[in-house]
């Protein structure tokens, strides 16, 4: 076997793909032949640095959301002959979000900081959304409905504002419990993207700037302006959520 | 596709069976394709809903390898004007501002990272090659059949891919961690 050939059967040989006799064919060439054993143990040693890369896990809120759309595009009831199956697939339902409330929980077990339980109850109210079959309580991108909703639930009254010009559609409002006080949610569109924006009275003066940070695929803001404390969570790229700070705090300022 | 049954639930049983355990596979390939862990669950999720649209079509061959391919097609049809390079390329930012001392040893997560970014950087044709074969572990056969090339061109695509890799390990590496022959 001349180098041409040997060196054609490095990477045959290492990925197992000749046959016994090619095999040992190669192995005898390589004897006479530094450059190819050379370039077997590059491709050897590349092999062994990728198969030592972390695995990359589903994460459980593309778990989620895949179930939701597998069974919404599910076109027939159960089928008669399997009775059994129903009460399963209404457990399986159940299994799945507690499956999400379960790693959300571990990831919680992991961050001790004032602010890692903080976001990971964002993502806790972004998945009660996310998850639900009615994600909002009022359902209207018409601000004049969803505001006046919230009066006599909570004890302030929200922003509201529809942000459709500025591709960030207002879908309804929703109840939220944070840190155990009832709270207004607002819930927008991007795309098909949910943003869930949980907003109350602003614990302290002046404005705080946005800050995104991203954990587990979402990106989560938080920011404190004209008096209220904001924090909003989504599954959009960091970037599109500083833009949604952004037209939020806008809108608001337009109105004051 | 709009002539396709649509499924009904004992066919999402068996696809549960048959093709949701490759989930871990089809979001891992996404991962590499798109190199975005936001954009790679959207691909996957899209995968997914097309994989079983398509499920009546799946003739009980490996199943693996039939959802990548799906994968691999959905992120092409999903480019298709949009831009194949406007997106991030977060992985590669990774790089050290300086090349590595030889002598220094870097912790494992640390060497991790760095083979990651030497990835994340490779051409899509090549970097694609050496995801199926080497972290997915697929044949020759398999990769020819999720990219839809000849076995002789994912052959030679994985020379040049670990012709790249090396490069590009070597750039970012000392000796001692990329364990590689010197050139």
């Amino acid at each position: 076997m001349d180098c041409p050939t040997c060196e054609a059967s490095v990477d045959a040989y290492v990925d197992g793909e000749l046959s016994a006799r090619e095999s040992a064919a190669f192995e005898q060439a390589l004897t006479a032949c530094p450059e190819c054993r050379e370039r077997l143990a590059t491709a050897r040693a590349i092999g062994g640095l990728l198969r030592d890369l972390p695995v990359e896990r589903t994460t459980d809120l593309l778990r989620a959301r895949l179930e939701r759309d597998l069974r919404a595009s599910v076109d027939a009831p159960e089928p008669r002959a399997r009775p059994a199956a129903r009460p399963w697939a209404r457990w399986s339902a159940m299994a799945a979000s507690l499956i999400v409330a379960v790693g959300i929980g571990w990831v919680g077990g992991t961050f001790t900081s004032r602010e890692g339980r903080d976001s990971n109850e964002a993502i806790a109210s972004y998945l009660r959304v996310a998850m639900a079959e009615a994600p909002v309580e009022v359902a209207s991108s018409d601000r004049h409905t969803v505001k006046p909703w919230f009066a006599g639930r909570i004890d302030y009254s929200p922003p509201v504002h529809d942000l459709t010009a500025e591709g960030f559609p207002l879908v309804g409002g929703r109840l939220d419990v944070v840190s155990g006080r009832k709270v207004s949610v607002l819930v927008y569109r991007r795309n098909q993207h949910r943003i869930v924006l949980s907003l109350w009275p602003a614990g302290a003066g002046g404005n705080v700037a946005p800050s995104v940070t991203q954990r587990d695929g979402f990106a989560l803001a938080e920011w404190r302006h004209a008096g209220f404390d904001m924090r909003a969570v989504s599954d959009i790229s960091p970037n599109e959520m500083s833009s949604f700070a952004t037209a939020v705090n806008r809108a608001v300022d337009v109105e004051r | 596709m709009s002539d396709a049954p649509k499924p009904d639930s004992r066919t999402l049983e068996r696809f549960r069976a048959v093709v949701l355990p490759h989930l871990d596979s089809a979001y891992g390939f996404a991962r590499w394709l798109t190199r975005d862990p936001v954009a790679a669950q959207d691909l996957a999720q899209e995968s997914l809903l097309r994989a079983l649209r398509y499920f009546h079509a799946f003739r009980g061959e490996e199943a693996r390898p039939w959802l990548l391919r799906i994968v691999r097609n959905t992120w092409t049809d999903t480019r298709v004007g949009k831009g194949a390079d406007a997106l991030p390329l977060e992985m590669a930012d990774e790089r050290p501002a300086d090349t590595p001392d030889p002598e220094q040893s870097v912790l494992a997560g640390d060497r991790r990272r760095h083979v990651a970014a030497a990835l994340a950087v490779l051409p899509e044709d090549v970097r694609e090659v050496l995801v199926l074969r080497e972290i997915e572990d697929l044949s020759y056969k398999q990769i020819a059949s999720v990219l839809d090339l000849p076995i002789g061109t994912v052959m030679s695509r994985l020379a040049r891919a670990r012709e790249k890799m090396a490069a590009q390990l070597r750039g970012r590496l000392g000796r001692s961690e990329h364990g590689l022959p010197d050139l």
